[in-house]
């Protein structure tokens, strides 16, 4: 119930600011909503088992949570940082392009020349 | 030999890039050698072949699926082989003295060569899905042959791809049925069972699709027109694919698959009507060319249709002819292109509007062209003539064929329809030669060509007359080739004089008639219309393709917005759209999930959501980029502690990692940004923000929380200390487990690195000017000196236990990105290879301890453990992890780099002098 709570917040915030428009919002946005699927995937593996499964002897297996929804998530986050440094490099360009006053109108703009292509 | 010819073509097709290096264009005369010797290769099991055996040679393939790559030698095979081998050293040995100086030959030569061993294969191969690899791969190079030749090329190139290439789709669809009805991909085996195997209706499916592909590639009505307009290809490409092989190809596979239809009277209807009706067509189109080259490309295609409908009539000695058929006009035709070739580089022409009396400046090249004109047309003493009373002969016999039902008026009407060809044929047979070599001689200044051109010519022509003189030395091939197909073995007995036969009756008649034609050409044309036999096919398929394009853009159009609100708050409709539907019209759906368990939901959690939500509130509201990118970052941290309690270290590492250098990166570049203004409607995005997350979190609380531990959890954490010697069960399933996951991955942050470095620098700041201001720098640079060697020593630790604790090569990269972000803060310069070097370094580990898993035990990524003195069991996976480690720093190096202008390249900055730097790397 917790994680759904936290999930139910995280995809509702991120797509608040995703549906706003904006440059900023977009990277925010696309950011809570790659916590809130991550959680998601942990969710899936079970909350009840909380030891790390780290297998030296001293965890009871019982115990120990599901070691590959981890696993997911964890090249999942790294992809998200390099996705999210993707999309930084694309704002920053149209920064320097554009008079930064201007960067959220030409981001739109931007946007709608790829809609009519 | 089989499989050696095949593989020496194979590297043929790869050294040719380099001879071409070289030799330019006299490639051609190595790689006819090549053709040779795998030809002799071939050759050495042919006596075996013609005593009735057939070689097989055989290798385990996809075993999954019983697939084994087959190649298998027999009459059929052989017969199309030698062709292929046969007139591919002719026309490689003429393209040399054919090509302009200035022509680009390195594709060319490597496509023809790459297409004739691709061809090989393809009569060669013994497995339905090796046929339809060669199949496509014969598809392909001729679009890349067609479309080399320049922007003239392309459209055509694209036309015949596309009609091909539906062909051979169709060729995949029958053979996925006949394999699955049958259990094999063995070829043999599968038209052994499929009398039993396969149903009425799996004929009525498997026949259409396998004449859909012969079509296809034999340019048969209404498929035809992409091979006149294929010959926007150099003329070499013209005679060897479009004439003497490729198009061949069909004609193999409708012989190959005939023995299926034996009894199915659509299959020999289709095949005869529109084989005949093609023939005709083509004939008469041929008749009406002026450019040489559209001449022989139409008189192939009726030429396709007299064997198409040969293959129809389906008597043992309607097939006898058909492959007969197939080795004459193999001889005639390429000999044709070739000499049309040395017209047209020798009098600068092919129209015949520009050509007159050529034979005066050029008699050996008419005399040649006369005798292959003359095999075309069917005049004795040559090998034409031979095949076109057989095919009379065939005609006539057709009511023999079982599948009919003794109508004598089938056979009349057949022999008609062919003798009207075979008029037309000569008719415009001798268009070619009296058109081009008679007459006066307009041009000054011709000249024989040298004999080195003439050569390859001169071959298949004199080879056209020896074999019509004596016929018999066919006789072999050609009873063995029809015994292949499913025929008792009959002795033919092929001869020039069979006496006052029907068939030579048939044979006045067509070469009265066809003088008749050529002399009233005119008025026939005339009588014709211009436009009457003229195909609308190809208008009907530029037709059906624009308005396949335009149906695409209109269905992408309705996924686009100018706003990113709009079309986001799509997704969200439909997520409503498929929750309440699956709800409503799937009741029951969630009736197999038991109650949640006690302790998914703990006090713990609680206290972290108390942190959670005012925090991520206030982001969604925050007013201020930089506010915002506070706020998130510490969203991640509340998310990071809570994996850590939740029992995800290395995750809660990761994130926590993660996050810090998002800040440190995003920081400068959102800086920059103006306070940012909500655009799209408040109203929307309230009411797609309430629908996605209310839905997202029912999701999670309906589907998750409710079962024990999964299998693969079980397994994972009771087999992966034996198997892979690690303890930390998340790491080896990163590394040794899912390799493959993992390696895909770290080739996604390879790529959004690569992006970033191909975007330019896109630096917001200004060189030299750092996130702080001076004082500020000189007191981190100072504590940097610490930090720094710190991080990397916690990096170099946390790498070598990732196995057994928490750590591995991502959080290593993380650690030591961050220790790249702390000496770009302070100023602090650090010499490392370019970012790109270091990424490309990374991948490459990755993929070649893959690679060292394939060597050491046979699967790609497979890790093995190795017993080191001092430090213990080590294990080859830890390369593979080294990869991943650099592939991120990498990754950070960059986003440091080209966003935030910290730690530049070293190479751009050899003159700015530093006056601290820190040596990381030797």
């Amino acid at each position: 119930m917790s994680l759904a709570i936290a999930v139910a917040l995280l995809t509702g915030a991120g797509t608040w600011l995703l549906v706003r428009g904006g440059a900023v919002r977009l990277i925010l946005g696309f950011i809570l909503l790659g916590h809130a699927a991550n959680l998601v995937i942990i969710a899936a593996g079970g909350t009840d088992r909380r030891v790390a499964p780290i297998v030296d002897g001293s965890t009871p297996l019982d115990a120990a949570a599901d070691p590959l929804p981890q696993a997911f998530v964890l090249t999942a986050i790294v992809i998200t940082f390099g996705v999210t440094v993707y999309l930084l490099g694309l704002v920053a360009r149209i920064a320097k392009k554009s008079p930064s006053s201007e960067l959220e109108e030409e981001f739109d703009s931007d946007d709608e020349g790829v809609g009519n292509r | 030999m089989l499989a050696a010819s095949v593989a020496l073509m194979g590297a043929g097709a790869l050294i040719a890039p380099l001879l071409v290096r070289y030799l330019g264009r006299y490639t051609g005369y190595p790689l006819a050698l090549i053709f040779l010797i795998s030809g002799v290769l071939l050759l050495i099991d042919a006596p075996e072949v013609m005593s009735g055996a057939t070689v097989t040679e055989s290798w385990q393939w996809v075993e999954t699926f019983d697939v084994e790559f087959t190649l298998r030698l027999n009459g059929l095979s052989l017969l199309f082989a030698v062709l292929v081998l046969g007139v591919g050293v002719l026309v490689l040995s003429y393209a040399p003295q054919y090509l302009d100086p200035s022509y680009e030959v390195g594709r060319l030569y490597t496509v023809l060569t790459l297409f004739a061993g691709a061809m090989l294969g393809l009569v060669l191969a013994g497995d339905l899905i090796l046929l339809v690899v060669f199949w496509e791969i014969t598809t392909l190079s001729s679009f890349l042959l067609v479309a080399g030749s320049g922007t003239t090329g392309v459209w055509p190139a694209v036309r015949a791809l596309v009609i091909t290439g539906i062909g051979g789709l169709a060729l995949v669809g029958a053979v996925v049925m006949l394999a699955l009805r049958t259990q094999t991909t063995n070829i043999e085996q599968a038209i052994a069972l499929a009398p039993e195997a396969l149903t009425a209706t799996d004929i009525a499916i498997i026949g259409p699709l396998i004449v859909i592909a012969a079509f296809t590639k034999s340019a048969q009505l209404p498929f035809h027109f992409w091979l006149p307009g294929a010959m926007v290809a150099v003329t070499p490409v013209s005679a060897y694919l479009h004439a003497a092989t490729l198009v061949k190809a069909g004609i193999y596979l409708l012989l190959l698959f005939s023995p299926l239809f034996t009894e199915v009277a659509a299959w020999h209807i289709t095949l005869m009507g529109i084989g005949l009706a093609t023939a005709v067509f083509g004939a008469f189109q041929a008749l009406r060319q002026w450019d040489l080259k559209s001449l022989l490309a139409y008189s192939t295609v009726s030429q396709l249709g007299t064997m198409v409908a040969l293959v129809g009539v389906g008597t043992s000695a309607s097939l006898a002819a058909a492959a007969l058929l197939v080795a004459a006009h193999a001889l005639f035709k390429a000999t044709l292109f070739m000499l049309v070739g040395i017209v047209d580089r020798e009098a600068g022409s092919r129209n015949l509007a520009d050509l007159s009396g050529l034979w005066r400046a050029m008699p050996i090249t008419a005399g040649l062209t006369g005798l292959a004109a003359m095999s075309m047309a069917g005049f004795p003493p040559l090998v034409g003539f031979v095949a076109k009373e057989e095919s009379f002969y065939a005609f006539l016999d057709t009511p023999s064929a079982s599948w009919t039902a003794d109508q004598a008026w089938l056979g009349v009407a057949a022999a008609a329809i062919a003798v009207i060809g075979a008029a037309l044929t000569l008719a415009y047979s001798a268009r070619i030669f009296f058109g081009a070599f008679f007459g006066p001689l307009t041009q000054r200044n011709l000249y024989e060509p040298s004999w080195l051109f003439l050569a390859p010519a001169v071959v298949p022509a004199i080879a056209g007359l020896v074999l019509g003189v004596a016929p018999w030395l066919l006789n072999g091939i050609i009873d063995r080739t029809s015994q292949d197909v499913g025929f008792p073995l009959v002795q033919s007995d092929l001869s020039l004089w069979h006496g006052l036969s029907v068939a030579l009756g048939l044979s006045i008649i067509a070469i009265t008639l066809g003088l008749i034609i050529h002399f009233r050409r005119e008025s026939l044309l005339r009588w014709l219309g211009q436009d009457t036999p003229r195909s609308i096919a190809p208008e009907i398929f530029d037709r059906i393709w624009y308005a396949t394009l335009d149906l695409g853009a209109r269905v992408g159009r309705t996924a686009h917005s100018a706003s990113v609100g709009v079309q986001l708050s799509g997704v969200a409709i439909l997520l409503l759209a498929l929750t309440v539907g699956g709800f409503v019209l799937i009741p029951g759906s969630t009736d197999g999930l038991g109650p949640v368990l006690p302790d998914v939901m703990q006090p713990v959690d609680v206290a972290i959501l108390i942190l959670l939500v005012p925090a991520v509130i206030l982001l969604a509201r925050a007013r201020t980029a930089i506010a915002a990118l506070v706020l998130a970052g510490f969203v991640g941290l509340i998310i990071s502690l809570w994996l850590l309690l939740l029992g995800a270290p290395d995750v809660a590492l990761t994130l926590l990692l993660v996050e810090i250098l998002t800040v440190v990166v995003a920081a400068p570049v959102l800086s920059r940004l103006p306070a940012h203004r909500g655009l799209g409607s408040s109203t929307r995005a309230a009411v797609s923000a309430v629908v996605v997350g209310a839905i997202s979190g029912l999701a999670v609380w309906v589907f998750t929380g409710r079962r024990e531990a999964s299998s693969l959890s079980d397994y994972f954490l009771a087999e992966a200390e034996g198997l892979t010697g690690g303890t930390n069960v998340v790491n080896t399933i990163l590394v040794d487990f899912r390799g493959l996951d993992t390696l895909g991955e770290i080739t996604v942050l390879f790529a959004a690195a690569l992006g970033l470095l191909a975007a330019g620098v896109i630096t917001v700041k200004g060189r030299g000017e750092g996130v702080l201001g001076q004082g500020e720098q000189a007191v981190l640079r100072v504590g940097s000196r610490v930090i720094i060697p710190l991080l990397l020593i916690a990096a170099a630790v946390l790498f070598w236990r990732g196995h057994d604790e928490p750590g591995g090569g991502f959080i290593a990269g993380l650690v030591a990105g961050s220790a790249l972000a702390v000496a770009g803060i302070s100023g602090v310069h650090v010499r490392l290879p370019r970012p790109r070097v270091i990424l490309a370094l990374g991948l490459g580990i990755a993929l070649a301890s893959g690679v060292l898993g394939q060597v050491l035990g046979g699967t790609f990524l497979e890790p093995f453990k190795f017993d080191v003195p001092v430090l213990g069991s080590l294990t080859t996976s830890l390369i593979f992890d080294l990869g991943v480690f650099l592939v991120v720093v990498g990754l950070v190096r960059t986003a440091l780099q080209r966003l935030d202008g910290l730690d530049s390249d070293t190479e751009e900055d050899e003159h700015h002098h530093d006056p601290d730097p820190v040596r990381v790397l030797p």
